[in-house]
């Protein structure tokens, strides 16, 4: 049995929404998806999953917030304390067990309500061996990353700008991408870093948002909607986790590449750059998006660079990557910015629409959950 | 009214400030953690996790691979594995100097310490030997990111 998105709805994707709570922007999102595929969240949904966390809410046992806003009252409703991709492949799951035909997918992000944003990230650091530190910059450990990366791979630092002007201006063409710019190569290496060597350019900005898929089983998609965008396959993974920072490489990221496998190898894919027309990847810092071409796409990080230079990675390249901006140009959306990679790949599919052979299209979304984690998750989608 | 001025002024009147109490809590190292915290509160020593022919710092009880680890000393020398420069805080704010953070491995262990170095930016390069400098005795209190005041480039002597 296939699993479909049926329809996906969102909210915001500014810097900051001030007139709405997070609460409606869940509703507005999930109202948005409803509609789309023309269900009624009281009768025609079986579970409903809500991807958040306590820290970035600001309330504790925040998942009794959850079913409300979803039309989750009373209904089978559970919360998945990760990414939205991770509540993605729960939903996948549940529906390959045959006994939910209509799963929802909900994740929000209110960042601007967070007024100690260092604090908490602070508070997700080791408490005993990176907290007491007290950096005045959390991203220092991407700087670390970068670093690494960079010092493994042979990777220039160019390459890293290169990515932050791919997907500043690629988010001009995308009402969701409210930190788009049209910037070039010497704005980028001209500017002062801000944890070296990320400058602000490269440093994803947070965003407001909410976004709610709606996922079936094959039968009810066909029912649901004359177009099906299909899930082939999921995978996640998480290394050695935040708590134990003895055995991590910063220059590379195994989550990533274990991840990506998982779901190609479920989706029958053997390369998924050969058997994908697209990505949309993690780039929370511009390096990271090199660092996800590396594991999930090239297997070798000089190749990714090579490919960026050459314009392969453009929106209308060989094989484009984050034709959306991705979160340097969209924000980074907490839990919900898997759920926004997701989002995009899937419109993306869509507006190829009828000129696509059904089968033919395929894209690949790949997201980590950011510092301190050490967790990815990937998607294969085809229409 | 600047648009500004009235957004400030919004956001002041229809947000309602809260706050989530997270600054009370005790964390407690384990038993090789706090082994490790006597060594180096006592003796000025790091100690790591052995697990077969491999040291893993900082220490646990158990290894990746779920077997029990033991108590092995981590002597260095310890090498610039990946360095950073912190010149903004994360509310944008230049700092006056910049602070140079560094991963920090040890030659004889896997793992390593992330923590400041007292070095010129332009200095610090991957490979880099460098030292801690421990508080005195009497200040330590067997966290290392806490009793180390920073690293410092090591000087051979008759250099410098």
């Amino acid at each position: 049995m296939r699993v479909a998105l049926v329809s996906m709805g969102w909210s915001g994707f500014r810097p900051s929404v001030e007139e709405l709570s997070f609460r409606e922007m869940m509703f507005e999102a999930a109202m948005r998806a409803y509609e789309q595929a023309g269900i009624d969240p009281r009768r025609d949904v079986d579970a409903f999953i809500s991807c958040q966390e306590d820290f970035w809410e600001g309330i504790a046992i925040t998942d009794e917030f959850a079913p409300e806003p979803i039309g989750g009252v009373l209904r089978p409703t559970l919360t998945v304390a990760g990414e939205f991709l991770q509540g993605l492949a729960q939903a996948y799951m549940m529906v390959k067990t045959g006994y939910f035909d209509v799963v929802v997918v909900e994740s929000h992000a209110k960042p601007s309500d967070v007024e100690s944003m260092r604090g908490v990230f602070e508070m997700a650091f080791d408490p005993l061996y990176l907290r007491p530190l007290k950096a005045p910059n959390p991203h220092f450990l991407a700087g670390l990353m970068a670093s690494a990366f960079m010092a493994r791979s042979g990777v220039d630092r160019e390459h890293l700008a290169m990515v932050a002007v791919k997907n500043k201006s690629n988010g001009l063409y995308n009402p969701r991408a409210s930190h788009s710019a049209r910037i070039t190569l010497s704005d980028v290496l001209d500017s002062e870093p801000v944890v070296d060597p990320l400058t602000r350019y490269e440093i994803a900005p947070f965003s407001d948002a909410a976004v709610v898929a709606v996922v079936a089983s094959e039968e009810a998609a066909r029912r649901l909607t004359d177009t099906p965008v299909w899930i082939d396959g999921v995978g996640w993974s998480t290394e050695a986790g935040t708590g134990s920072m003895a055995w991590h490489d910063l220059g590379s990221m195994p989550s990533m590449r274990m991840a990506a496998t998982m779901a190609a190898s479920m989706a029958g894919i053997s390369s998924i750059m050969r058997d994908t027309s697209f990505a949309e990847v993690e780039d929370r810092y511009s390096f990271a998006e090199l660092m996800a071409a590396e594991e999930a796409l090239t297997g070798d990080a000089l190749e990714a660079a090579r490919m960026l230079e050459n314009g392969d990675f453009d929106r209308d390249g060989y094989y484009p990557v984050n034709p959306s901006g991705g979160s340097l140009a969209m924000g980074v959306a907490f839990e919900a910015t898997g759920g926004a990679r997701l989002l995009e790949a899937y419109l993306r599919l869509l507006g190829g629409g009828e000129e696509v052979e059904a089968g033919a299209e395929r894209a690949l979304v790949l997201s980590w959950r950011g510092i301190p984690t050490r967790t990815s998750m990937a998607v294969i989608l085809s229409l | 009214m600047a648009w500004s001025m009235w957004w400030k002024e919004a956001r002041r009147i229809y947000k309602f400030p809260g706050k989530m109490e997270v600054e009370k809590y005790v964390y407690t190292p384990g038993l090789h953690g706090l082994e490790a915290a006597r060594k180096l509160k006592e003796e000025g020593k790091f100690v790591g996790t052995k697990c077969g022919d491999t040291i893993y710092y900082p220490p646990t009880t158990f290894c990746p691979d779920f077997s029990e680890g033991g108590l092995a000393e981590v002597r260095g020398p310890w090498r610039v594995a990946a360095f950073t420069v912190i010149r903004e805080t994360m509310e944008g704010e230049r700092l006056e100097k910049p602070i140079v953070v560094a991963l920090i491995v040890p030659d004889d262990a896997v793992g390593g310490i992330i923590h400041y170095v007292d070095v010129d930016p332009d200095k610090i390069y991957i490979g880099m030997e460098v030292e801690p400098v421990l508080k005195p005795r009497e200040e330590r209190k067997g966290n290392p990111v806490e009793d180390i005041v920073h690293f410092k480039p090591k000087i051979e002597e008759g250099e410098g």
